[in-house]
């Protein structure tokens, strides 16, 4: 598996142990679609060595979950989008924590949501997808960066309701607005949580779109890093 | 049961203890103010053996108190070397010929003061020992000052000693034995409750599941065998008929049943009779830990959401998002009849209840902030 981008279609490397998903996802994406699939296996071992934009991964292989192998994944700059039904907010939040890009929820997974996802990724922007919305709005851990009221809102109703277009006639804003509070939130939170190099690209991308300046990344460092005080 | 028993170890912690109060004052009062009353003429020097009686009191009713109360006395290592103090002074009251004669009270009584002094100390059987070898070495210290080791003498000591000692340290170990048996049983009880409590969630989490996999079981038997028996998959009927079941499917592994809440509960009692009507539900599972609610705040924050779920014609989505400090209930369906207020709808128990119409959905959201 490597990083490097190229041009034409994104290329997806899907690590599924269900073939019944398999072929769904193959049918997602179709022959001349923005997104192809290169690679697919049962294990993380089955498609080591195959080089792809994104690696799809399902989070439980075998009746094992594998949140523990996403770190290492992703410690090469490997962009991973984990497709799951544990859509639980602590799941979420231990995914991308470890690095992963994005999380797919396979309960309400689209063809369109899932691939806008994978293309939104490969191009290193922030991605939220609803169960991510609601992981980050609802993280009570005293080391992540404080949302403002009008991101943590955007996020939750964009878990709640029905479209980011309900969100804004809530929150009497424009759509654009909205997609900039939940961009905003994903990456603060991105930069205050462990380093990984996937999410180190997504920081450079939003400064460069100037979602956030160059001051606003405060990388979490780890409290046994501190110098003592004595 | 376990209440019973708890209380029934404290009872013996504190019924023994009282026990060694009283044996300590009636003996101090009953057998060494009498000797030191009727004896006065025969000590050597009278006031001496007063003071140590006074001294005595006072040392004991420390002791007394701090055992009552069910600490340590403060300063144990003073008052145990002033308990000893009163033996040497009671026996300096006293002429040499009656060292171990009756009015030479001192030494047999300052033990009842070890064991209360002691009573509390995590070492306190070799505690009292020391204390109450010291207190008979004090005696053999004096007899052999005074030369008293003729056999009588001797033979003397020894049954005080024995007498004395053996009361005082078995009381002491006795009491002791049976406040850990107490103890024993209250853990031993305890751990049956425990047990208990845990085999009948066990037990409602086991009949739970079982309910589900036998609704889950119907949809999915049915719909096989009718796949079996050459129902097309094309058909749209029939497509639509799997996804329900894979959804259904779906909620059967995410759902969580470690923790049985009140909110969560009647949540899914409502998914299930929508999704019995042929609605399709999705509901992530309801994350996050919820914080305890009042009854009115639970009620006002699901009856919108579930008026909107109730009615759905044909799907819905149900979200339940929670922090520390605030739970939102959300859920968003095909729902033509709902009345929706244009206003957020303020409840007395802080409920605030939104509602939007947008593309054929009804979206319904009660928040509740702690405040």
């Amino acid at each position: 598996m490597g990083q490097q981008r190229v041009a034409g279609p994104v290329t997806v490397v899907l690590v599924e142990d269900h073939q019944v998903v398999v072929d769904g996802v193959r049918s997602w994406f179709g022959q001349d679609g923005p997104v192809r699939l290169v690679a697919q296996g049962p294990s993380i071992e089955s498609v080591r060595g195959v080089a792809a934009d994104v690696l799809l991964l399902d989070l439980n292989l075998n009746g094992t979950m594998i949140v523990d192998r996403i770190g290492e994944l992703c410690a090469g700059g490997q962009r991973v989008v984990v497709f799951s039904e544990h859509e639980e907010p602590e799941t979420v939040r231990a995914v991308l924590d470890a690095g992963a890009s994005a999380f797919i929820g396979k309960g309400r997974a689209t063809r369109e949501s899932c691939v806008e996802t994978i293309l939104e990724v490969a191009a290193d922007r922030p991605s939220v997808t609803p169960p991510m919305a609601q992981a980050i709005a609802t993280d009570e851990n005293p080391h992540r960066p404080q949302l403002s009221e009008k991101e943590r809102l955007a996020l939750l109703y964009w878990f709640q309701s029905m479209s980011k277009a309900s969100v804004a006639a809530r929150m009497g804003v424009k759509e654009r607005t909205v997609r900039q509070y939940i961009d905003r939130a994903r990456v603060k939170y991105a930069a205050a949580g462990r380093p990984a190099p996937t999410k180190e690209k997504l920081l450079i991308c939003a400064i460069q779109d100037g979602l956030i300046s160059p001051g606003e990344v405060d990388v979490y460092t780890s409290l046994a890093a501190r110098p003592s005080d004595r | 049961m376990t209440g019973d028993i708890e209380q029934v170890a404290r009872r013996y912690a504190r019924y023994t203890a009282i026990g060694a109060v009283v044996i300590a004052a009636a003996w101090h009062v009953g057998y060494d103010l009498t000797v030191t009353v009727t004896g006065w003429q025969d000590f050597r020097w009278p006031a001496l053996a007063a003071v140590a009686w006074v001294v005595h009191t006072a040392v004991g009713a420390v002791a007394a108190v701090a055992l009552l109360r069910g600490a340590e006395p403060p300063r144990t290592a003073l008052l145990a070397a002033v308990a000893l103090a009163v033996t040497v002074m009671v026996i300096l009251a006293c002429r040499p010929a009656d060292l171990l004669g009756t009015i030479d009270w001192g030494w047999g009584s300052v033990g009842w003061i070890g064991v209360m002094l002691l009573w509390h100390r995590p070492r306190r059987r070799a505690e009292l020992i020391v204390f109450l070898a010291a207190n008979a070495g004090i005696m053999l210290a004096a007899m052999a000052v005074t030369g008293a080791f003729d056999r009588v003498s001797v033979a003397k000591y020894l049954v005080v000693v024995a007498g004395s000692v053996t009361l005082q340290l078995g009381y002491s170990v006795g009491c002791h034995a049976l406040r850990a048996s107490a103890q024993d049983a209250t853990l031993l009880a305890r751990r049956l409750a425990a047990d208990d409590a845990w085999r009948m969630s066990a037990q409602r989490i086991h009949a739970d599941r079982l309910r589900r996999y036998a609704a889950i079981r119907d949809v999915a038997e049915d719909l096989l065998e009718r796949l079996a028996d050459g129902a097309d998959p094309g058909d749209a009927r029939v497509r639509e008929e799997c996804t329900a079941g894979a959804l259904r499917l779906r909620r059967l592994i995410t759902e969580r049943e470690d923790v049985p809440d009140a909110l969560v509960t009647e949540l899914r009692e409502h998914l299930d009779a929508a999704e019995r009507r042929g609605v399709l539900v999705t509901a992530p599972p309801f994350g996050g830990t919820l914080p305890d609610l009042a009854d009115r705040v639970r009620r006002d924050l699901l009856r919108a959401p579930l008026q909107a779920l109730d009615g759905a014609r044909s799907q819905a989505r149900v979200t339940v998002s929670a922090m520390s400090s605030m739970v939102s209930v959300a859920v968003v369906a095909d729902n033509d009849d709902l009345a929706v207020s244009p206003e957020p709808v303020r409840e007395a128990s802080g409920v605030v209840v939104t509602y939007q119409r947008q593309g054929g959905e009804v979206w319904v959201n009660s928040v509740w902030q702690a405040p």
